[in-house]
């Protein structure tokens, strides 16, 4: 196969498994919320009601596509795909596994090895901001303005706290390829732990994934939508496929933010104390490598759902005062102790 | 000329002048919006991803997001911008100035065609590593009086939001 060929079935692949999460984690809310409330969920179509997105899917395609008469029409178009596309363009720099070999060649299961992977993760988080706003917007509505609103200012809140958890993991790793990350990851620390970021970082790690929820407007921290308040917030005149897609992209956004932590904090593809790259086939390690990743992948989309229907909503000054008052203030003792501590060992 | 140069260009210049006369606000933002997006792709185009990724991630991912929400604290989508300034002073001021800054383009782009040629890049050019040496070994001064300026802005607008210190 020529080397196009191969980078195109990578990036269909790496596409049908973004909508392949999203789809599935329609269901697994819906099934794991009733679980924990003690329903059943949708339990009809298809055994466990595994057919349910796909029914979703069907009822959104087919109902009619309201837009509001005093809404602006060009901007409301464009916000669904202007959150949507930014989520699925930023698994592209995801290593979702380590390396095949096919034929006597190797190819590294990673749409593009870039040696800025994570900050262009980071830069495309921030420009899915803009649908929400858009559509908020061009609503011609209070809730939907509001909406709009508040989402830039917990993004902006929330991105200074993450990008300085962030910097430790740079400082600690010395790169921003999150391959070399990952690779950065196997082995042991302190001779019986593994040599996961985690453990290196477990402050880091905390403001990280706080931060991953008020990014992704996840439950406690979704008060773009924040149903009590604000109806559904930005998308309340959203109907349709077009509501379909934001909500798509937000369960696409989860899937991505599952997968930096797991690159950044879990070792990626690498199993503890294993290597499984010694007692297993070239092609077969491939699989397993991504199977693996897959497996720490899906434990933090879970985390996603198990948060959310554990934990209430925060009240909008509270959010704020956690993002100023304390993850900031930490984010800075962090940095200055790591950078410290890297400073002394080297 | 490159094609990629050309479309990108175009839709900078584009995007920048729809920025000026846009009626709305939030439109006027997206051009920027734009604009920024434009750079970027022009920056990876002369091989520095990384200042093309932070136009992105800090200009178009912070700073703008900044402007969007002052836009949508303050103005509502039914409002119209008008000139504050109906005063002729200050328009012919303008005009003045924008023809000092298209004089001084000008002036800049003659010595261009000497700078246009081919030319072999350094080892690790636009890394992220180089960026860095190059800032803290042969740049330090230019750094730290960029660190200082920003710092005296931070004053700065402490002091304006707390009037009692």
């Amino acid at each position: 196969m020529v080397d196009w060929q191969i980078d195109l079935i990578k990036v269909i692949f790496i596409w049908v498994w973004a909508l392949l999460i999203a789809v599935v984690m329609t269901w697994v809310e819906r099934r794991a919320s009733a679980m924990m409330q003690d329903r059943l969920g949708p339990n009809r179509a298809g055994p466990f009601g595994l057919l349910q997105p796909l029914a979703d899917g069907i009822k959104l395609f087919t109902k009619e596509d309201i837009i509001p008469e005093k809404a602006r029409k060009i901007l409301f178009v464009l916000g669904p795909p202007l959150f949507a596309l930014p989520a699925f363009s930023a698994y592209a720099v995801v290593p979702f596994g380590d390396k095949i070999v096919l034929g006597g060649k190797e190819i590294i299961l990673q749409v593009s090895d870039v040696n800025i992977g994570f900050l262009y993760v980071l830069a495309l988080g921030a420009i899915g901001v803009y649908g929400m706003v858009i559509g908020g917007w061009a609503s011609n509505s209070k809730y939907s303005i509001l909406g709009g609103l508040r989402a830039t200012a917990q993004l902006i809140s929330y991105e200074v706290p993450m990008g300085l958890a962030l910097l430790t993991i740079v400082l600690l790793y010395g790169t921003f390829s999150l391959r070399e990350m990952v690779l950065l990851q196997q082995g042991t620390f302190l001779g019986f732990l593994p040599n996961w970021g985690i453990f290196k970082q477990p402050l880091g790690f905390i403001i990280f994934l706080v931060a991953a929820y008020a990014e992704a407007n996840r439950v406690p921290f979704d008060l773009p939508e924040c149903e009590s308040e604000l109806v559904t917030g930005y998308h309340t005149e959203y109907g349709s496929m077009r509501l379909g897609l934001y909500l798509f992209g937000e369960y696409v956004n989860l899937g991505t933010l599952a997968a930096i932590t797991v690159c950044l904090f879990f070792g990626g593809w690498s199993l503890p104390y294993v290597d499984m790259s010694k007692f297993l086939g070239p092609v077969s390690y491939g699989i397993a490598s991504f199977m693996v990743f897959f497996l720490k992948q899906a434990f933090f989309l879970f985390l996603f759902v198990w948060v959310r229907w554990t934990v209430p909503r925060f009240r909008y000054d509270q959010l704020m005062g956690l993002g100023w008052k304390a993850l900031i203030p930490l984010g800075l003792v962090n940095l200055f102790v790591t950078a410290l501590l890297v400073q002394l060992t080297i | 000329m490159d094609l990629y140069f050309i479309v990108f260009a175009i839709m900078a210049v584009g995007a920048g002048l729809f920025t000026i006369t846009a009626k709305d606000a939030l439109p006027s933002a997206l051009g920027l919006l734009t604009v920024f997006i434009a750079l970027s792709a022009l920056y990876l185009h002369l091989h520095a991803p990384l200042i093309a990724i932070f136009q992105v991630s800090i200009y178009a991912g912070a700073i703008l997001v900044l402007v969007v929400f002052v836009i949508m604290l303050l103005i509502t989508p039914d409002e119209e911008l008008e000139t504050s300034q109906k005063n002729m002073s200050y328009r012919i001021l303008g005009a003045f100035l924008g023809a000092y800054l298209i004089a001084l383009l000008a002036i800049g782009t003659k010595g261009v065609k000497d700078l246009i040629h081919q030319q072999t890049l350094p080892d690790g050019f636009g890394h992220p590593g180089m960026i860095g040496s190059l800032f803290f070994k042969e740049y330090l001064l230019h750094f730290e009086v960029a660190s200082v300026l920003l710092l005296v802005a931070l004053v700065a607008a402490i002091y304006l939001a707390k009037k009692n210190i």
